[in-house]
């Protein structure tokens, strides 16, 4: 093969195949660029970079939904999709699947939607505007590209676009000591875990002699399956908890969790509810990605098949015995909390948890059971989309109640409902729908993670695993009512604080963002057929 | 447009009026102008509407089916007396194969009535049973209507004057308050309207009926309207009293009826008069045949005779031990032994005691005197026009189904009452129980026409009976409006104050009386009686046995015109017995009179037969149910055999002449007692009273039939009601009081449990959660160089676990 034929097969991959399905991304990076030149030049500085950014993420949500409505099954397909299910991207470091555009146009939506949070709420400034959507953005076309990563190097490099601007943005309230060292602490935590799973990587890149994830899992089945020596298989079980332990630090999951409190407490509302939502969405998605394409090959046979069930079991209870733990803890931590935004980082921490166990339930069923292990990760799906309206919400709340009260201890929401019933009763929505009770989204959601769990065990895949998942989930829920409630009654039942004089001023706007995103937490909590067709699409990527 | 939709349309339309005026009033009643005065013009106007939509439908009748004169004449009764002989003797040589003929072999020639029916709605289908709300209208139908709807009318206006009072507060002088106080109330002048559109609404509902369910519902809404309205003036303790006793000994009569509906509905699944036309099990209509033509099958004749499934279900045990292909041919051979009959019998006996509650008839008549407490509008519309002929009403309604056993127990019910009643109404001082007492008589009058095979002349006497029965209460409420009592010996001379009153009241009671001119002319009650004397005579004359029902009528008709003449001479003769009631009698205003001038005229004319053949008598002719034009034989249930006698013999010699004199000469008799005792003079009434002491204070005493009622069963039903209570304080409650102290024992008992145990249990769990949350908590120290050192150790540590735990898949 010469070089000019491979230059052109390179660009022919390049423009016909990969940028056709990488517009989302590239719709991203060019509104970057756009709010950064307002900035710069003098003749757009007029411009206010919210709505510039608004526009570009218009834009890339456009896309992504063509994208996904392009997916073969899908019913909203304009022409008849011809598409594969699954393309690799530049040459094998991306892939575009189901799961791929269910996370972009999540993501896409999620920042619509946040912008206007953010403009509502008032932070950032107008001043801090550019710099803000430039790394939410970029944090953003991270995530995006950790969703479709199909190498460990983009993982990594995914990763770390998508953390990197993070840390800026924990630190955006300049001044504030509690923010500046929220900022550190993320930054410092993010370099050692960063550090781990990077020498992760090389461990299993070592052993096996590729980055690629499907030419690993080839090469990890046959190593598996044909009983190597002892050394390598360590090797390659340590380098797979460091890989882990990386993705265990962007879902904070425990014991990688440690900086999700500090940093919630000590950011702005806003910065909280990015990471929560669109951070966790994309590190769900990526431990998704990287456990299924590591444990299935489709057309594995013999040896580096049973290797390759092995592997999954592995990952099954690595993922099942870190999300036990994660609820448990994330729960139990919760009940002492003060501090407003630090009971919600545990109650990420604890949410965490439930979408591992679907995820341990969708790799346990991956190559078992495929409606089952389809039907897990549209349960996934589902719970994203409906954590991303909860989260919104009560991030929302609290950033309003910071702007009307200044404070965001609970003890300060005492006698709330006298003041601001309206408000009250958005927080009763999101916190009892975080609870996962009916008739709200949460319980929805929940309950199809849970069904999902409960067709493994009567499928007998993994079952005491799953049993015990099943338990401690139905347990931890319990749990969480006592401090989800407990901020409901400091609302409602406690006498108002008199020295918080409220500034009782209309508030139009924030009513109305509270209102447009906890009305969905009700009204999928009823009618769920919608968005469950939307997940299940996602799901079909898993066949 | 065709009758048969057209006559539904109205007739329905005007059912509903009423309906829509109480519905109207109920919601909007105190707002209609001051006090809710315009009530009255609500309740008028849906009335009138009725009214006229009723007209509209007897001129369509009238138009599609002529009323023709000598349609069952009385050459026609000549041409059947040799018919009527042979059955008879055919009869005897046939007795007990087959219980019932139609005299003459002939009867298959007689035409049914014209009618139609049909259903509106629907109420509930399942399995056999089906209810629904329909209509069955015949002349009869159109007829009542026709007299329910103007009667109404006249006491709706009647009542906007006579009710005037209640347009501002009252204060009821009948009623003391503990404090010593009259009671003093605000006025209820809506209400009374709202009451009085439900009941018309609730008795054209019965008149219209399809169905012996729907009859049975109006029956139950018009009790209750009666109810309303007999506790009118509730805060008068007799005046609730009143009510109660009326509601209660109805449903005595009604526990009756609903036998006779379940012995109906049970043996025969229906309780459609008329044949209807349901949905089949394909999906095409099906003739589904009603209770008239089931117990007089048209390929009998319209003879009556024990339907198939009467026979079945009393010969039960028998179709058991049948094959059910069998049955069938059996069926004849059961009848024949008499299966069925008793039940055929049941069912005409238990409809019949609800008419014997509704139409106050012996034994129950006792609460229809009582229900005078009522305001006088009510009287003359509800207790003597229309609610209590609904019983005389449905008996004549339901008449194919009744068995010659079942007539002769009628007739001799209404003997008894009519002669009970009319003792009473001889010594009784109260203007008001005088007519109740004359209604309940001549209520036992229809009864009885009916019971000895008078169908046409017992309706007949309904008819123009409600309009001289409403004329005279009218009458009378005229004048307790000028004197304010009812007390008939502080009355006397009203004559000379209110001539309107005192001439139409006069009318009234000549009308009852029947009077008239022997042969040549009379007024509506001298066509009625005399038919019924004529058809009592031909009955006695057809059953020897039984001739005292003969003596029973006339001798009421002499009885009945002593009290009423009596009642008008004490009224309105001779000198006033107290000036201090003279002194404020006037007359009543235009809005009271006008009413009575328009029933005067009808009290007239109502039994006239027009030249040309129209009259009410030949009108119901045609609605004679099939099978009755000809002389019945049969009988079982009192060993004997019975004949219900043709109407039409009765209408030949020498019933007629002898009738017609019988009745002249018992009111003429009548008539000059009353004025011998209260006009001339001759005789002291009180002498009278004297002399026959015993008897007077036994009729004085009503027969004593309160206190024998309330001997009877009162004063039981208190007992069991006090042993009931003691049984239920003494025992039952200490037994509850146990069983409640028991558990409250037990219940502390594990309430300590609880306590100790179970909360205990919780408590220390929650404790444990808390504190291992906030030694979790601790875990979060904020010290960054911990955090990095805790990446490390949670590698190790996972690692180590996954060593230890999974060697095997590590092991691979």
């Amino acid at each position: 093969m010469d070089l000019g034929t491979l230059l052109t097969s390179n660009l022919t991959d390049t423009l016909d195949v990969s940028l056709p399905h990488f517009r989302t991304e590239l719709a991203l990076s060019a509104t970057i660029v756009l709010v950064l030149l307002c900035r710069m030049l003098p003749v757009l500085r007029w411009l206010d970079s919210g709505f510039v950014a608004m526009g570009g993420v218009a834009f890339a949500l456009w896309y992504a939904w063509c994208d996904f409505r392009g997916l073969p099954g899908s019913p909203w397909a304009t022409i008849a999709a011809s598409q594969p299910g699954s393309v690799e991207l530049f040459g094998g470091l991306l892939v575009f699947d189901s799961l791929t555009a269910y996370i972009r146009l999540l993501l896409c939506g999620f920042l619509v939607l946040y912008i206007l949070f953010t403009k509502v709420s008032g932070i950032p400034d107008r001043e801090d505007g550019a710099d803000f959507y430039t790394l939410v953005l970029g944090s953003s076309l991270g995530m995006c590209l950790m969703a479709s990563a199909n190498h460990l190097l983009m993982l990594f490099m995914a990763v770390e676009m998508a953390s990197v601007p993070s840390y800026v943005l924990a630190g955006l309230l300049k001044g504030r000591k509690a923010s500046s060292e929220a900022a550190l602490k993320y930054a410092v935590y993010g370099a050692g875990a960063a550090g781990v799973m990077l020498y992760g990587i090389s461990l299993l890149a070592g052993v096996l002699g590729t980055c690629h994830l499907p030419s690993m899992a080839a090469e990890l089945g046959r190593i598996v399956g044909e009983g190597a020596d002892t050394g390598s298989i360590m090797v390659l079980a340590l380098g797979g908890l460091m890989l882990a332990a990386g993705l265990a630090f962007k879902l904070s999951a425990v014991p990688f969790h440690f900086w999700c409190p500090d940093v919630f407490e000590g950011a702005a509302a806003e910065v909280g509810a990015f990471l929560s939502v669109a951070s966790k969405a994309a590190a769900v998605a990526l431990a998704i990605r990287v456990a299924f394409s590591l444990g299935w090959l489709g057309d594995a046979t013999g040896v580096t098949a049973t290797g390759l069930a092995d592997v999954r079991h592995f990952s099954v209870y690595l993922i099942g015995l870190m999300a036990a733990v994660t609820c448990t803890l994330g729960n139990l931590a919760a009940y002492g909390q003060t501090n407003m935004k630090r009971l919600l980082a545990y109650s990420t921490i604890a949410h965490a948890g439930y979408l591992l166990m679907g995820v341990a339930a969708a790799v346990a069923m991956l190559g078992v059971d495929p409606e089952g292990c389809r039907a897990a990760v549209a349960a996934l799906a589902f719970y994203l989309a409906t954590y991303l309206f909860m989260n919104l919400g009560a991030f929302a709340i609290v950033a309003v109640l910071r702007n009307r009260l200044r404070s965001e201890e609970i003890a300060s929401y005492a006698g709330l409902v006298h003041t601001n019933p309206g408000l009250v009763v958005a927080a009763v929505v999101v916190l009892v729908s975080l609870v996962g009770l009916p008739p709200f989204a949460g319980f929805v959601a929940k309950l199809q993670v849970f069904a999902a769990l409960a067709n493994a065990i009567t499928k007998g895949i993994e079952r005491p695993l799953m049993l015990v998942l099943l338990v401690v989930g139905g347990m931890n829920t319990v749990l969480s009512l006592f401090y989800y409630l407990r901020v409901l009654k400091v609302m409602t039942f406690d006498p108002p604080n008199d020295a918080r004089v409220a500034a009782a001023a209309p508030v139009w706007l924030p009513g109305a963002l509270v209102t447009a995103v906890v009305v969905p937490v009700v009204l999928l909590g009823i009618f769920w057929g919608g968005l469950l067709a939307v997940a299940q699409l996602a799901g079909t990527f898993a066949s | 447009m065709d009758l048969s939709t057209q006559l539904p349309q109205l007739l329905g339309l005007a059912w509903l009026m009423p309906l829509a005026s109480f519905v109207l009033i109920l919601f909007f009643g105190p707002k209609m102008g001051h006090h809710g005065r315009n009530a009255a013009w609500v309740a008028t106007a849906a009335i009138v509407t009725s009214l006229v939509l009723s007209l509209v439908a007897f001129v369509s009748w009238l138009g599609a089916h002529p009323v023709s004169a000598g349609h069952h004449g009385g050459d026609h009764g000549a041409a059947h007396a040799e018919d009527h002989a042979d059955a008879a003797g055919h009869v005897a040589g046939e007795h007990g194969s087959d219980a019932w003929h139609a005299a003459g072999g002939h009867a298959a020639a007689g035409h049914g009535p014209i009618a139609y029916s049909g259903d509106w709605y629907t109420l509930y289908e399942g399995g056999r049973l089906r209810l629904s709300i329909g209509w069955y209208i015949d002349s009869l139908t159109i007829l009542m209507f026709v007299v329910v709807t103007f009667i109404a009318t006249c006491i709706h206006v009647y009542a906007s004057g006579y009710m005037h009072d209640e347009l501002h507060d009252v204060t009821d002088h009948e009623v003391t308050l503990t404090d010593g106080h009259h009671l003093h109330r605000p006025g209820r002048f809506p209400r009374f309207f709202q009451a009085l559109s439900l009941f018309c609404f609730s008795m054209l509902g019965i008149v219209i009926a399809g169905n012996l369910a729907m009859v049975f519902i109006f029956w139950e809404l018009v009790g209750i309207c009666s109810w309303f309205l007999i506790g009118f003036y509730y805060e008068r303790k007799s005046a609730s009293n009143a009510a109660n006793k009326a509601f209660i000994v109805n449903r005595v009569g009604d526990f009756g009826m609903l036998i006779g509906l379940m012995a109906l509905w049970g043996a025969l699944g229906t309780l459609q008069f008329a044949d209807s036309s349901v949905p089949g099990a394909d999906g095409h209509a099906v003739t589904k045949p009603g209770l008239f033509s089931l117990v007089r099958p048209a390929d009998h004749g319209h003879a009556l005779r024990v339907p198939d499934g009467m026979v079945e279900f009393a010969a039960a045990e028998k179709v058991a031990h049948t094959p059910p292909a069998e049955v069938a041919g059996k069926v004849d051979a059961w009848r024949a032994e008499g299966f069925g009959r008793w039940l055929l019998f049941i069912a005409g006996v238990g409809i019949f005691c609800g008419c014997v509650g509704k139409s106050a008839q012996f034994p129950l008549f006792v609460w229809l005197p009582d229900a005078m407490e009522g305001p006088t509008p009510v009287s003359a519309l509800v207790h003597s026009a229309t609610m209590v002929a609904a019983g005389v009403y449905l008996v004549g309604r339901f008449f194919p189904v009744l068995t010659p056993d079942v007539l002769l127990v009628i007739a001799y019910v209404g003997a008894i009452t009519l002669f009970i009643a009319a003792t009473i109404a001889l010594v009784a001082n109260d203007i008001k129980r005088v007519l109740a007492y004359s209604t309940v008589s001549q209520l036992g009058y229809m009864m009885l026409a009916l019971g000895v095979g008078g169908w046409a002349a017992g309706l007949f006497h309904l008819v123009t009976h409600a309009f001289f029965k409403s004329l005279l209460f009218l009458c009378s409420g005229s004048v307790i409006h000028a004197c304010h009592t009812n007390d008939m010996r502080k009355m006397g001379g009203l004559a000379r104050v209110m001539p309107y009153t005192a001439g139409t009241m006069l009318v009234g009671c000549l009308a009852i009386i029947g009077a008239g001119i022997p042969f040549v002319i009379g007024l509506s009650g001298y066509y009625s009686k005399d038919s019924i004397l004529a058809q009592a005579l031909s009955f006695a004359q057809a059953n020897p046995r039984h001739t005292i029902l003969f003596y029973a009528v006339a001798g009421g008709a002499a009885l009945t015109a002593f009290y009423m003449f009596r009642l008008w001479f004490m009224t309105f003769a001779g000198e006033p017995r107290d000036h201090h009631v003279a002194e404020h009698a006037h007359e009543s205003p235009q809005v009271m009179v006008m009413p009575l001038l328009v029933l005067a005229v009808l009290a007239v004319v109502a039994g006239w037969t027009l030249p040309g053949g129209f009259g009410i008598a030949n009108l119901l002719e045609q609605s004679r149910p099939a099978g009755t034009v000809e002389t019945a034989v049969g009988g079982f249930a009192f060993g004997q055999t019975l004949t219900i006698p043709a109407e039409h013999l009765s209408h030949g010699e020498p019933f007629h002449s002898t009738a017609t004199w019988t009745a002249f000469a018992t009111a003429l008799g009548g008539v000059l007692l009353a004025a011998a005792m209260y006009v001339w003079r001759v005789i002291s009434p009180a002498a009278v009273a004297a002399m026959f002491r015993p008897v007077y204070s036994f009729l004085a005493n009503r027969w004593y039939f309160d206190e024998l009622y309330h001997a009877l069963f009162v004063v039981p039903a208190h007992g069991l009601a006090a042993v009931a209570s003691g049984i239920d304080q003494g025992l039952i409650d200490p037994f509850i009081n146990f069983l409640a102290w028991t558990t409250r024992q037990v219940a502390g008992i594990d309430a300590w449990i609880d306590r100790t145990f179970v909360d205990g249990l919780v408590n220390a769990t929650a404790n444990a959660t808390w504190t291992l949350g906030n030694e979790l908590k601790r875990l979060q120290t904020g010290s960054l160089r911990q955090y990095v050192t805790f990446i490390v150790v949670g590698t190790v540590a996972l690692f180590v676990i996954a060593s230890l735990f999974f060697r095997q898949a590590l092991a691979g």
